[in-house]
């Protein structure tokens, strides 16, 4: 073929998704409301343009006093509903989005973007939990896409619950895992919109540019 | 190997039992001063965790360190001039040493989006992050161009599920 063999190096191949995160309930934000920001000295010596709030919470998640957030402390920082952890995949994927330096964490202004962020993410999450049971279940799922403007078949909905949903009691989808899915499909549904340039919506495309259209894009 | 046994728990830092992105980061080099990249732990732990619990156990682990010093061997066999390295032209002899045929203008791509140390060359875990993603979706591809010609036809959802499956 004209196109790629392997990798000399194999991986086991585990399907499905990222992982769980672990039992352990993180102290930190919880879910809704604002917390109190922690007494703190530096309270009052925000930096210009960040919100005096966001400042005193940027010192708690920064544990290591580095004056940067790694995605490991950003992970002690978030909490699910149900007190997990957010999973490595999308702590990830929110420090990739507000570190400009690509160093793999973020300072205190990427940081007072991603609070406001999340807290977006958090309202339209709690809106789309219609039941308020603290996560996302499949006809959940399906109305939140409608709403947002994809035309996705109950299939397409099913398969993502499949991959990010948490296993018990019912699947369902957590905060973490719903940005993902999300930030995802924004993404991808660009690229695809590019590409199906008379909205058919099916597109003809080569090998390279499948790979150009997910690489450039990759969150 | 034995030894295998003696680096789990200096690994292992919170002894756990399980090892963790974090500590899995921590005890990687990329020959440079930064830290791991974590995508490409992610990547890694990701390919060997059996049972979605976040990390890998003793013998999950012992496939880890399998694949990386497998890995290490690749990256010696193509920085060509033990740089640390790898620049685009020795990325463009180790793909293509792989089995890949790719554009000139796609090497610059997977450069840009693949190199975090900014220099225009790939180190050791930008590397093999960039091969493992470039082997998915080589794979995922694959299984849509059943005639094999280099073009799929997808519908939309179709392409959604293709990358879903991989990211």
């Amino acid at each position: 073929g004209f196109y790629g063999a392997v990798n000399p190096v194999g991986g086991e191949a585990v399907p499905g998704s990222g992982s769980h995160p672990g039992a352990s309930p993180a102290r930190g934000l919880s879910e809704g409301k604002v917390a109190a920001p922690m007494a703190s000295p530096h309270a009052g010596n925000a930096p210009p343009g960040v919100d005096p709030e966001a400042f005193s919470w940027f010192q708690t998640v920064d544990t290591d006093h580095s004056g940067f957030i790694s995605v490991k402390e950003l992970k002690q920082a978030l909490v699910n509903n149900n007190w997990s952890s957010f999973n490595d995949e999308t702590c990830l994927l929110m420090i990739n989005m507000f570190d400009k330096t690509r160093s793999g964490r973020i300072d205190v202004y990427g940081f007072s973007a991603l609070l406001r962020f999340i807290q977006q993410w958090r309202s339209l999450f709690q809106q789309y939990d219609r039941d308020q049971s603290g996560s996302i279940s499949f006809s959940e799922l399906q109305q939140a896409f409608s709403q947002m403007g994809y035309n996705l078949s109950p299939q397409f909905s099913q398969l993502l619950l499949a991959r990010y949903s948490q296993r018990s009691p019912s699947p369902s989808i957590q905060l973490d895992r719903f940005i993902h899915i999300c930030m995802q499909l924004q993404s991808l549904t660009d690229a695809f919109r590019e590409k199906d340039t008379a909205l058919q919506g099916s597109a003809r495309l080569s090998y390279e540019d499948f790979l150009t259209m997910v690489v450039t894009r990759m969150l | 190997p034995v030894f295998v046994c003696l680096l789990f728990p200096r690994v292992d830092k919170d002894r756990s039992g399980i090892i963790s992105d974090n500590e899995l980061q921590q005890a990687l080099s990329n020959g440079t001063w930064t830290p791991f990249n974590p995508a490409t732990v992610r990547s890694i732990l990701g390919m060997f965790d059996r049972e979605n619990k976040g990390g890998v156990n003793f013998n999950e682990f012992t496939g880890v360190w399998k694949y990386i010093t497998d890995w290490q061997n690749v990256f010696r066999t193509y920085d060509r001039d033990n740089s640390g390295m790898i620049d685009k032209n020795e990325l463009k002899q180790a793909l293509t040493g792989f089995g890949y045929r790719l554009s000139d203008q796609f090497y610059d791509i997977l450069i840009r989006k693949f190199d975090r140390q900014g220099k225009g060359q790939v180190a050791f875990d930008d590397f093999i992050q960039c091969c493992v993603v470039l082997q998915r979706l080589t794979d995922v591809f694959r299984r849509y161009d059943t005639d094999m010609d280099g073009w799929i036809q997808v519908s939309y959802e179709q392409y959604l599920s293709m990358v879903f499956s991989i990211v």
